[in-house]
């Protein structure tokens, strides 16, 4: 087995992708890992949420209750006695996931505890708790303390800690840190010595944990905290209101650090990002020290934005010199901040840089931003950050990282691959189709042409991809200004889509996941086969942006269908619905599927067994 | 040049700092649609950082403003909150002479060891100005409703005279002649119009675009919207509204704001793009003369001044005044044996217009920003207000270059 880079999954023990296909199923499976961590159906224990009124606790609850529905896993809510209604407040958003009939069952299985901080409500003996995840404040001696009274009562028990900032080594609990908003975002930072049960059966049930290392705040908090910090000294240095500051960076970057504030709840979100810069800089010094407005606003809780009456009148209207300065002020210390974590190996860089994008709402991750200046400007970028903050200059910059920036490991953010000596896999770890995706995709298949590869499956990564929405509209702005990059756009897609057809033998479009659409779903069809799960939506919802399907979806569909067929593939191009892979059997799908029998067939046709599909 | 005492040798006047909005005239522009208080805060701020200057270098925020605005029972808190900042300070306004007053006070503060750094922040919105209902059961209306610029500008409780009319009677009473008056203006326009054109003006107004509750742009604030190139001959048939009085020789109801620093010597150096420039304060007085001739006082408040400070109007290298009324320079000019044409040499009140509150703080910067380019000098500012008051300052700017 060779593999362009490391697959994600092996980061926590579930191997590669490859070998997904090969074995006809998935490395691990649900409901054997919640035998395992909370005892079979007729002795199951519970899981405890605790500070579950929280931001965080409440948001989980709703997370893991939903998913965890079906095993009858108590989920234990736990709190102060006085603690604000968080959970009640989930019911609204739960039922309209669900539906009022599920959320109602959902809720029903969430039994609230009150408890004073120093003693265990006596019934919580009743269900049997396996599995602690705490959401409390981040107080490192309370947090210890809960610890200790939880193992008294409950020798064995799995702790996790949802912490933002506070190293596994400092609370003696492993780390499973979600991201905002909770009840949706599926990804978790995890830190733990050996890859858990625990971790698999997050992985098992959707969600999306990431292995980093066991540092001051993880990569995400270092993200976060970071780009709000940068914001909050280029205030310092340019006056400029903080909503300007914010639309400024969601201009340069994607992120809002300011409204994210604001929305998430700036009281506790206040404390969070000071008391991580504050425990960041007592160990890595003034890159991360918190500015004086964000030491007062911890304590206040204020927002950043302005009151609605008070909505900005004075807009700023920068020059191309002060919009110089500012991107110095922003992405220096976030280039110097991704130095620091490079050096600490802190994670796998595809887990770094889809933590900036699916937590942090980063356009484009910080690996492949600065993979996108190059090494000389991103060096010199830091360099004449210094000159403007030179109390950063004395600490944790490592431009040497960058020196690597070649290596697969860079060069591969989006896009592996694999291959068994006969049959090769490209997997996608992007939900939508970017620049940086089409060329790490052509580089996939040159190095599998390099290997003499002529059979190959396309598919997700079965990790960070849990679903392949399409293409990514912000790729489309020249466009808008210039019809020619527009067409450029179209070209070049359009032709690495066509190498999938054209340059291998046999290739198989693998989707999976929760919906494969737009310019993903462009791309799977020009693959000889198109094999999916059931569920799987599949549609061109391009006329309700309104674009055109600019990948051949117009016409590479129709060739490939009967004439009798021509009709639904219209019905999609026409009105954007999506249909189930199961319904589109035939004219679109060749195969649609239970996941293990869409694994099976997926192999069987791109490794030349008797698959009974007829090319079309 | 004569030497003479200073006044709040601690003050000075950090030379760059500062900074203006244009005066749109009023109704014209996208300041009759905001609060101006906190047009003028969010405008401080973002002057200042065109400046270089950190808001949170400022320790105090002195307003100056006459017409009501909202929210103005939380004075200079409130806008030291729009500037981002949140510094203490209070509001003061008297009349036209408001502009010069919150510097002279600001300047006190300095010398009186009370704050190291204060803002100057003066500004109004004469467009659509509140009307306030005064319940007064003496009156023999009962409750009395004052729209707060023009029925103040028609009427002087103490006198029941207009302004408009004091300037007549001035000019009556010092035989003013209505030709020296229309040349006097044409002039004036020239000044101001020279002045664009030879780029000193960049240096103080500030271009400023305005959003609405939207978040989008209402309107750009980057002209003296309304003034207008008159001839002569247009001056010249323009009626007569009272002896000398014309459309023409009368200023106009403006909106705007303008903002400077008084600090320290040794802060205005570090904040100041020019630390060799220094800008200390010399004198301020005022006079109150008789009722109705207003348009006088500013000329006896300048003969006090000098009187004071033992200088000389030839000791003054810039003069500059707030003249609602082209009498005030005819009267001056006589009063003070000062030819006229020496005056406002960058444009002046009269043709930009007449926001009341930041009018005479545009008419220092400007005199500043001249007296720094004609190498420094005496600087003498003064202008009248409403109950018939003159006021005068002379600061001097000094550079350390030379």
């Amino acid at each position: 087995m060779k593999t362009l880079r490391q697959p994600t999954l092996d980061t926590f023990g579930l191997g590669n992708v490859l070998d997904i296909f090969k074995n006809g199923k998935l490395p691990v499976n649900a409901d054997s890992l919640v035998d395992t961590i909370f005892g079979d159906s007729s002795n199951r224990g519970a899981i405890v949420i605790s500070g579950a009124n929280g931001i965080v606790g409440a948001g989980k609850t709703m997370q893991l209750g939903s998913r965890l529905q079906k095993y009858n896993i108590p989920i234990i809510a736990l709190d102060f006695p006085g603690a604000p209604d968080g959970i009640g407040m989930q019911y609204q958003g739960l039922k309209g996931s669900f539906g009022q009939k599920q959320a109602d069952e959902i809720m029903a299985n969430v039994i609230r505890f009150n408890y004073d901080g120093k003693k265990l409500p006596s019934q919580l003996k009743d269900f049997n708790p396996r599995f602690l995840l705490e959401a409390i404040p981040e107080i490192l001696d309370i947090k210890k303390n809960h610890y200790k009274v939880f193992r008294e009562t409950f020798p064995g028990i799995a702790i996790r800690s949802v912490t933002s900032g506070f190293p596994s080594s400092e609370l003696g609990v492993g780390i499973a840190h979600p991201a905002f908003p909770h009840q949706i975002n599926k990804m978790w930072e995890t830190v733990e010595d050996t890859p858990s049960d625990i971790t698999k059966l997050l992985w098992a049930v959707g969600l999306i944990p990431v292995p980093v290392s066991d540092h001051w705040s993880f990569v995400l908090d270092v993200l976060f905290c970071g780009l709000m910090s940068a914001g909050l000294r280029y205030r310092q240095a340019s006056n400029m209101p903080y909503w300007k500051i914010d639309k400024l960076i969601r201009k340069l970057l994607g992120p809002n650090p300011f409204r994210a504030h604001d929305a998430i709840g700036a009281k506790g979100a206040n404390f969070l990002t000071w008391s991580c810069l504050y425990h960041l800089s007592e160990t890595y010094g003034n890159l991360f020290k918190p500015t004086f407005d964000l030491e007062y606003r911890k304590e206040s809780g204020q927002n950043w934005y302005p009151l609605n009456h008070f909505r900005p009148v004075v807009n700023w209207t920068l020059s191309d010199d002060e919009l110089d300065e500012m991107n110095k002020w922003i992405l220096g210390p976030m280039i110097q901040m991704t130095s620091l974590m490079l050096h600490e190996n802190r994670g796998h860089l595809s887990h770094i840089n889809a933590i900036c994008e699916i937590c942090a709402q980063f356009r484009s991750g910080i690996l492949a931003t600065i993979r996108q200046l190059g090494t000389e400007k991103s060096i010199k970028l830091v360099e004449e950050y210094h000159k403007l903050d030179p109390q950063s200059a004395s600490s944790c910059w490592y431009p040497e990282v960058f020196e690597k920036i070649n290596d697969p490991e860079w060069q591969q953010l989006y896009v592996n691959a694999e291959h068994d000596g006969s049959v090769g896999l490209i997997t996608i770890n992007r939900e939508s189709y970017n620049k940086d995706v089409d060329i790490e995709l052509n580089c996939a298949i040159n190095w599998l042409k390099s290997e003499n590869i002529e059979r190959v499956i396309l598919s997700g990564d079965f990790h960070f991809s849990t679903q392949l929405v399409g293409a990514d509209t912000s790729d489309f702005y020249p466009a808008l200004e210039d019809a020619d990059k527009g067409y450029d756009i179209s070209l070049n897609w359009s032709t690495t889509a066509r190498r999938l057809h054209d340059e291998f033998k046999v290739s198989v479009g693998f989707l999976n996941g929760k919906r494969c659409l737009g310019g993903m779903l462009e791309l799977m069809m020009h693959c000889h086969y198109l094999i999916a799960t059931n569920d799987c939506q599949v549609g061109m919802p391009e006329v309700t942006l309104p674009v055109i399907p600019g990948m051949e979806g117009c016409h590479w569909s129709f060739r490939k269908a009967k004439k009798e067929d021509w009709s639904k593939i219209s019905d999609l191009l026409f009105t954007g619905q999506a249909v189930k892979a199961s319904g589109a059997v035939g004219w679109l799908i060749d195969f649609a599927g239970t996941e293990e029998d869409a694994i099976k067939m997926a192999w069987k046709t791109a490794s030349g067994d008797n698959h009974g599909l007829t090319k079309r | 040049m004569t030497s003479t005492r200073e006044m709040f040798s601690r003050a000075r006047i950090p030379y760059g700092t500062w900074g203006s909005s244009f005066f749109p005239a009023w109704q014209t522009s996208a300041l009759a649609e905001v609060n101006i208080g906190q047009f003028a805060g969010e405008a401080m701020n973002r002057i200042l950082s065109l400046r270089k200057v950190p808001t949170t270098s400022l320790d105090y925020l002195i307003l100056g403003s006459t017409i009501p605005w909202h929210w103005k029972f939380w004075t200079a808190p409130m806008i030291a909150s729009c500037v981002d900042h949140r510094i203490p300070g209070f509001h003061l306004e008297q009349a036209c002479a408001t502009g010069l007053q919150a510097v002279i006070v600001a300047a006190s503060e300095v010398h009186s060891n009370a704050n190291d750094v204060v803002g100057v922040l003066t500004f109004d919105r004469t467009s659509d100005s509140p009307v306030g209902v005064f319940p007064e059961r003496r009156a023999h209306e009962r409750t009395m409703a004052l729209a707060d610029v023009w029925d103040n500008l028609g009427f002087d409780p103490a006198t029941g005279n207009a302004m408009l009319s004091c300037a007549g009677f001035a000019a009556r009473k010092h035989k003013t002649d209505r030709r020296e008056v229309d040349e006097l203006t044409m002039y004036r326009y020239e000044q101001y119009f020279n002045a664009k054109d030879s780029g000193l003006l960049d240096n103080v107004l500030v271009p400023l675009e305005v959003l609405n509750v939207q978040g989008k742009p209402l309107g750009m604030i980057d002209s003296d919207k309304g003034v207008r190139k008159l001839t002569y001959d247009m001056l010249q048939v323009m009626p007569e509204l009272d002896d000398c009085v014309t459309g023409g020789t009368q200023t106009h109801a403006s909106d705007g704001m303008a903002t400077l620093l008084v600090t320290t010597k040794e802060k205005a150096q570090e904040l100041s793009s020019r630390p060799e420039i220094d800008i200390s304060f010399v004198g301020k007085t005022e006079m109150r003369t008789y009722p109705s001739l207003m348009q006088e006082s500013p000329a006896m408040a300048v003969q006090k001044l000098l009187k004071k400070t033992g200088l000389t109007m030839d000791d003054m290298t810039v003069v500059k005044n707030h003249n609602p009324f082209a009498v005030n320079d005819v009267i001056f000019s006589k009063l003070l044996n000062y030819d006229w044409h020496k005056i406002n040499n960058t444009g002046c009140p009269l043709v930009w217009g007449h926001p009341q509150g930041p009018t005479l703080t545009r008419v220092i910067i400007e005199a500043l920003e001249e007296a720094v380019a004609l190498g420094g000098g005496y600087v003498l500012i003064f202008g009248c207000a409403a109950g018939d008051v003159g006021i005068a300052a002379i600061l001097k700017v000094t550079d350390g270059a030379k």
